[in-house]
């Protein structure tokens, strides 16, 4: 039964019930409520228990602020914990979920802890349970159980988010009276606008309120003005939308919730769109919160903010109480009076001041008012019954005794408001104290924007439409557009707005012995918790904050930070803008994790790239290794392999006979020009000009440290013409890396570089028979050893194919590489492999390409060296030209560089000659000396050799070039050790014969 | 409606110094067309020629042109310092049409399309779906190329069929 509900009136759709289940009751409200105006139409006053004390809590407010109504949606995979019940949509079919209290909200077995309050006091789980240490495992698992929220989901979210990227003359964050009002005129100068708001329509307050404009209810001119700006081609207004962040460069970002809303058979497409808006100019128009009031067990259901009971009777038709009482230190909260007479209720208030204009209308209309009172306590466990009334001396510092009690059901409390300065703040602004406003406002901003509206204090609804026409204005002709003259509606009937600060009521007890004055609802914290803080030594708002926890949570300080900071300055003895705020930090409110990954999930996680001969390997079954962004293939198993068998397979036909590997992934550069030599001359170690056209070298490059950053094959094809190849991961930094010496360092040298990694695919045949395949498809150049030696390069025309064809190994056996347009890739692939046939050609992948070259000794830059070894740690010291100066080799004769006892790469055999080595195993000289245990060294390739029958693997240890011979131990897993024998790095064909073949 | 093709073309890489005439007026007499030299635009009428940087150019050409054409740039460029590289084997071009095509983009690109600030012969090298790209704008519909590298160019082409195929839910009033 909707007993609360009234019979005319509101923006629902009486026409449309929605049915919805609230802990597993069902219940019904309209299409147009928020399931917190549903729930309070159907009577349900306990919607949570609060963090610590487990009391029970009632709806607080109507909107991102609310503290208490924080609810699980939905069920199963795609269920969300902790969505704020006064901004969650109602629709038919609605699942709602208290997220606190066991078994049930109405019924809570913790709320024992409420009879403790006073040792639940702030630090109460820092000081209990830190001893004993070892059991702090077994606390936390009943600490956590008993605090926190909601659930999040088990499954995987079956849901789809995007992302959108967007450009603007002017974002406006906000659609209230200050935000319509500015895209009104900005729009109409034509600038390209955006106006983003929170909730199902636009209005913001005009729609839960009673005032007329031109004599009108306030939603028509809501009305007529959304329909012009959606008629505008250059406004994009977005509903539904939080601006929920606000960094660097005028970029920001919404949160636009598409589904949420409708019955999850209605929902298709995305869930939720998160846009990304690069704005020139921004309107802050974000509106102000309302303030509660601190008093003894301020806390009790039925005790809410004056503006939501507005809100509920006029936007949601829904009347929260029969006997109400209004408590305020301001004018504002009169307006909710009003509204609850109006509706029927019968009203008191109770006013901190001694007189105002807002009394007098009151008293006017009927309604007694109690001036200079204040509400010191309340009565009524589940739901408030009655408040007690005291007069007031207007110094805090004196105790308080209630004289009166009122019976009501509803207590409706205004402390004054608070601008939303959270944008401002994330965008780098400052906040500045308003001793007139008794608020902070925002101050100066190092961005262009400008804020709008009760979001900078202008507190009465003319001052925000004129102070929006004006922001709006003054953002267009900033982004370059004139204004034109916009008009502002006539508000018929202007409140007054003046208050008194009442930061907190003093009862008849002290602060500290008193009941519960709470601050921040959400997490239990009271006026005794941050004066004991105070009096234990903080000092600092932020360490308050981490200390109480005032400020945390799903409303981050939304509702009572304001306050907290009053208490605070007042026990610091200092005024409130000494204490300062927290920090406002993104996201404004909440966001799913689904909205901020977008569509970068499953086969978008990242980019996957391909070489050309991606299908021949797919088809020949190949697992996939990822390196870096390129899935290259891993082994070929054949029926009934597993890795091992296939990589042995694959080892021994390579050394016997004949491989054959797709090295596409290698990144290729072209290098030319007249200072083609003199530059790569700097940049890599060995001799270039030395260098003969049509021959290539093993060459490294080195960063300024000195130490090995990339290696691969130069080749020289013209006097001025040079080709490089660089690891598959080093591609890119490569080619940065000459680019920015090329263009900052040395921009008199004539070179340009171009990056053929795509153009050219590469296929490396490996093997004693790999010649003899070559010859077999046809060549046209000569490729025996005195025609085409070891390590040259010939322009060739391969199975009627242009091709280059480079002499080169990777494997240590006689072995060519064919470089030739990707286009043509799959061809020369499915030629080689057909011509092959008769050699028992074996394609290979990068575990048989790894073991191979590990055999010889060759590093793979990245897997055995880690940025920290030097071209003399790995054994390359031949490589380091004399007679020039390059990138690094200065640093090489650094005293740490020469140190005899760096690590210097060794071959590793495990003595046993079968165990096959961790690869990151440390290679220690004791395994059982005492902890802990001095390290020599490590294992960072391990592979079993099937050319060779037992394990190899390559390792880095102190000094290790003269400790060939020593036994050292690697340390397993496990804890156990293996004794390993230290030798040299080349375990095959030592004086590299087969590739001279 | 958005419509998108893998388009077969030829791609040449070419460097050299746009202050220099003898190269410029070499380009030209070669490509029959004159080099962009206003940064991120393109010229169209033979081939489309990008500029992708004060001195280097991308030409876009029928696919079985390509290798011709480099050849008489490098003969009628002999001697100077030039690259001309020959990428048709690297690159891959695709083109879509559509007037839902900016809003498509900017699900992954940062780039203002806005036509009044990215029209007909305008280019940019930019970002799309986390890999990098060469986009311009080619006809009045409006009809955009992309070219991107060919090793990413079936994890682009899947985001393509992903996002043309997905709309967001509700449509933003």
């Amino acid at each position: 039964m909707q007993t609360n509900r009234l019979d005319t009136g509101g923006r629902i759709d009486r026409s449309k019930p929605a049915g919805f289940r609230f802990d597993g009751r069902k219940l019904q409200g309209y299409t147009g409520d928020t399931l917190a105006s549903a729930l309070l139409a159907n009577g349900v006053s306990i919607v949570g228990r609060s963090f610590k004390l487990h009391r029970p809590r009632g709806i607080v407010g109507s909107g991102a602020e609310e503290p208490n109504a924080i609810m699980q949606i939905g069920n199963g995979a795609s269920t969300c914990p902790n969505l704020r019940a006064t901004q969650v949509e109602l629709y038919d079919g609605l699942i709602a979920r208290t997220t606190k209290g066991w078994p049930g909200v109405n019924y809570d077995i913790a709320a024992i802890n409420d009879v403790f309050g006073r040792i639940f006091s702030a630090g109460f789980y820092y000081k209990t349970f830190m001893r004993p240490q070892s059991l702090w495992h077994v606390y936390e698992k009943f600490i956590r159980r008993s605090a926190g929220f909601g659930r999040a989901p088990a499954a995987a979210d079956p849901d789809k988010y995007e992302h959108l990227n967007a450009h603007c003359d002017v974002l406006i964050a906000g659609g209230g009276p200050a935000g319509l009002a500015a895209a009104l005129a900005a729009g109409r100068a034509g600038a390209r606008v955006i106006i983003a708001d929170e909730q199902n329509e636009f209005g913001g307050n005009l729609l839960a309120t009673a005032a007329t404009l031109d004599g009108a209810p306030a939603s028509d001119w809501v009305q007529q003005t959304t329909a012009e700006l959606s008629a505008m081609d250059n406004v994009t207004a977005l509903p539904r939308s939080t601006v929920f962040g606000y960094f660097d460069s005028n970029f920001l970002t919404i949160a636009e919730r598409c589904t949420d809303h409708l019955p999850a058979i209605e929902r298709s497409g995305s869930r939720e769109r998160v846009w990304r808006v690069r704005a020139a100019q921004v309107v802050l128009a974000q509106g102000a919160f309302e303030r509660p009031l601190v008093f003894c067990n301020n806390d009790r259901p039925g005790i809410m903010l004056a503006s939501a009971v507005s809100t509920y009777i006029n936007r949601y038709a829904v009347r929260t109480g029969e006997r109400a009482v209004v408590f305020t230190n301001n004018d504002s909260a009169y307006q909710t009076a009003i509204d609850l007479q109006r509706a029927g209720a019968d009203v008191a208030i109770v006013d901190s001041r001694r007189s105002s204009a807002g009394a007098t209308a009151a008293i006017a209309t009927g309604i007694p008012v109690l001036s200079g009172h204040v509400v010191v306590d309340t009565v009524g466990r589940k739901g408030i019954k009655a408040v007690r009334v005291g007069r007031w001396s207007g110094d805090a510092t004196q105790t308080v005794d209630a004289t009166i009690t009122i019976d009501c059901d509803v207590l409706a409390m205004s402390g004054g408001w608070s601008p939303a300065v959270h944008l401002q703040s994330q965008a780098g602004g400052r906040n500045e104290w308003n001793d007139e406003l008794q608020c902070f406002v925002p101050g100066e901003s190092p961005q262009e924007n400008r804020v709008a509206g009760s979001g900078r204090g202008k507190w009465s609804l003319s001052d925000c439409l004129e102070d929006g026409l004006g922001a709006g204005k003054d953002a267009a002709s900033r982004s370059g557009y004139t204004p034109v003259d916009v008009e502002a509606p006539n508000v018929d009937t202007e409140e007054p707005a003046s208050m008194e600060p009442l930061w907190r009521v003093p009862a008849s007890q002290p602060p500290d012995r008193c009941p519960k004055q709470f601050i921040d609802y959400q997490n239990d914290t009271s006026v005794a918790d941050v004066r004991l803080a105070a009096r234990e030594g903080y000092c600092n708002v932020e360490h308050v904050k981490r200390y109480t926890a005032l400020g945390f949570g799903t409303d981050q300080g939304k509702l009572g930070n304001i306050n907290g900071m009053a208490v605070l300055a007042e026990s610091l003895g200092k005024s409130i803008p000494e204490v300062g705020t927290t920090t406002f930090r993104p996201a404004y409110t909440p966001v799913t994790f689904g909205a901020l990954a977008g569509e970068n999930v499953g086969e978008l996680f990242d980019p996957v790239r391909t070489t050309a001969l991606h299908e021949c390997h797919e088809a020949a079954g190949a697992p996939f290794e990822v390196v870096g962004q390129w899935h290259r293939p891993w082994y070929f198993p054949q029926p009934g392999e597993d890795l091992h068998a296939a990589v042995n397979r694959e080892c021994l036909a390579t050394r016997n006979s004949l491989g054959i590997m797709d090295a596409s992934t290698l990144g290729k550069i072209d290098v030319r020009g007249p200072d083609a030599v003199e530059f790569l001359e700097r940049i890599y170690t060995h001799n270039i000009g030395k260098m003969s056209v049509g021959r290539c070298a093993y060459g490294v490059l080195l960063g300024e440290d000195g130490m090995l950053m990339d290696d691969g094959v130069m080749a020289r094809l013209g006097e001025q013409r040079f080709y490089l190849t660089t690891t598959t991961g080093g591609a890119a930094a490569v080619l940065s890396w000459l680019e920015l010496w090329l263009q900052t360092e040395w921009p008199e040298l004539d070179v340009f570089l171009t990056s053929l990694t795509d153009q050219f695919s590469t296929i490396a045949v490996a093997g004693p028979n790999s010649r003899r395949l070559l010859m077999k498809i046809g060549c046209d150049v000569d490729l025996d050893n005195a025609g085409f030696p070891f390590m040259s390069v010939r322009d060739a025309e391969l199975a009627g194919m242009p091709v280059q064809l480079f002499r080169v190994s990777f494997s240590g056996e006689l072995a060519f590489e064919i470089n030739l347009s990707s286009s043509d890739a799959p061809r020369m692939w499915r030629t080689l492999m057909q011509a092959g046939e008769e050699f028992g050609i074996t394609p290979y992948g990068t575990e048989t390409m790894h073991v191979l070259r590990a055999e010889k000794g060759f590093v793979i830059i990245g897997q055995d060296t880690d940025g920290s070894v030097s071209p003399v740690d790995a054994g390359m010291s031949w490589l380091l030209s004399k007679e020039k100066d390059f990138l690094g080799k200065r640093s090489l004769s650094r005293p740490d560089c020469a140190r005899e006892d760096r690590k210097q790469l060794v071959g590793v055999l495990s003595a046993d000659g079968t165990t096959v080595l961790r690869e990151g195993a440390q290679l220690v000289e004791d395994p059982h000396a005492r902890q802990p245990v001095p390290m020599c060294g490590h294992v960072m390739s391990s592979y079993y050799s099937a050319c060779l029958g037992h394990p190899i693997a390559l390792g880095l240890v102190a000094g290790g070039r003269s400790k060939k011979g020593e036994t050292l131990y690697a340390m397993q897993s496990d804890g156990s050790s293996t004794a390993v024998k230290i030798v040299s790095p080349v375990f095959y064909d030592p004086k590299s014969e087969r590739q001279n073949d | 409606m958005t419509d998108f093709s893998r388009v077969d073309l030829g791609h040449i890489n070419l460097r050299g110094s746009a202050e220099d005439s003898r190269f410029v007026d070499g380009a030209t007499k070669v490509l029959g067309q004159s080099l962009p030299l206003a940064a991120n635009t393109l010229t169209q009428s033979l081939h489309r020629i990008y500029w992708l940087g004060p001195d280097e150019w991308q030409v876009v050409t029928e696919s079985d042109r390509a290798a011709d054409l480099v050849r008489q740039l490098e003969a009628a460029l002999a001697g100077q310092h030039v690259a001309i590289n020959d990428l048709s084997g690297g690159q891959v071009a695709l083109q879509l049409t559509g007037t839902d095509v900016p809003e498509l983009l900017a699900r992954a690109c940062t780039l203002d399309l806005h036509p009044s600030l990215f029209g007909v012969g305008d280019c940019a090298q930019s970002g799309l779906a986390k890999t990098n790209v060469l986009l311009g704008c080619i006809g009045e519909t409006p009809v955009y190329e992309i070219i991107v590298r060919r090793s990413y160019s079936e994890y682009l082409l899947r985001w393509l069929r992903q996002k043309t195929h997905s709309r967001a839910g509700s449509v933003s009033s």
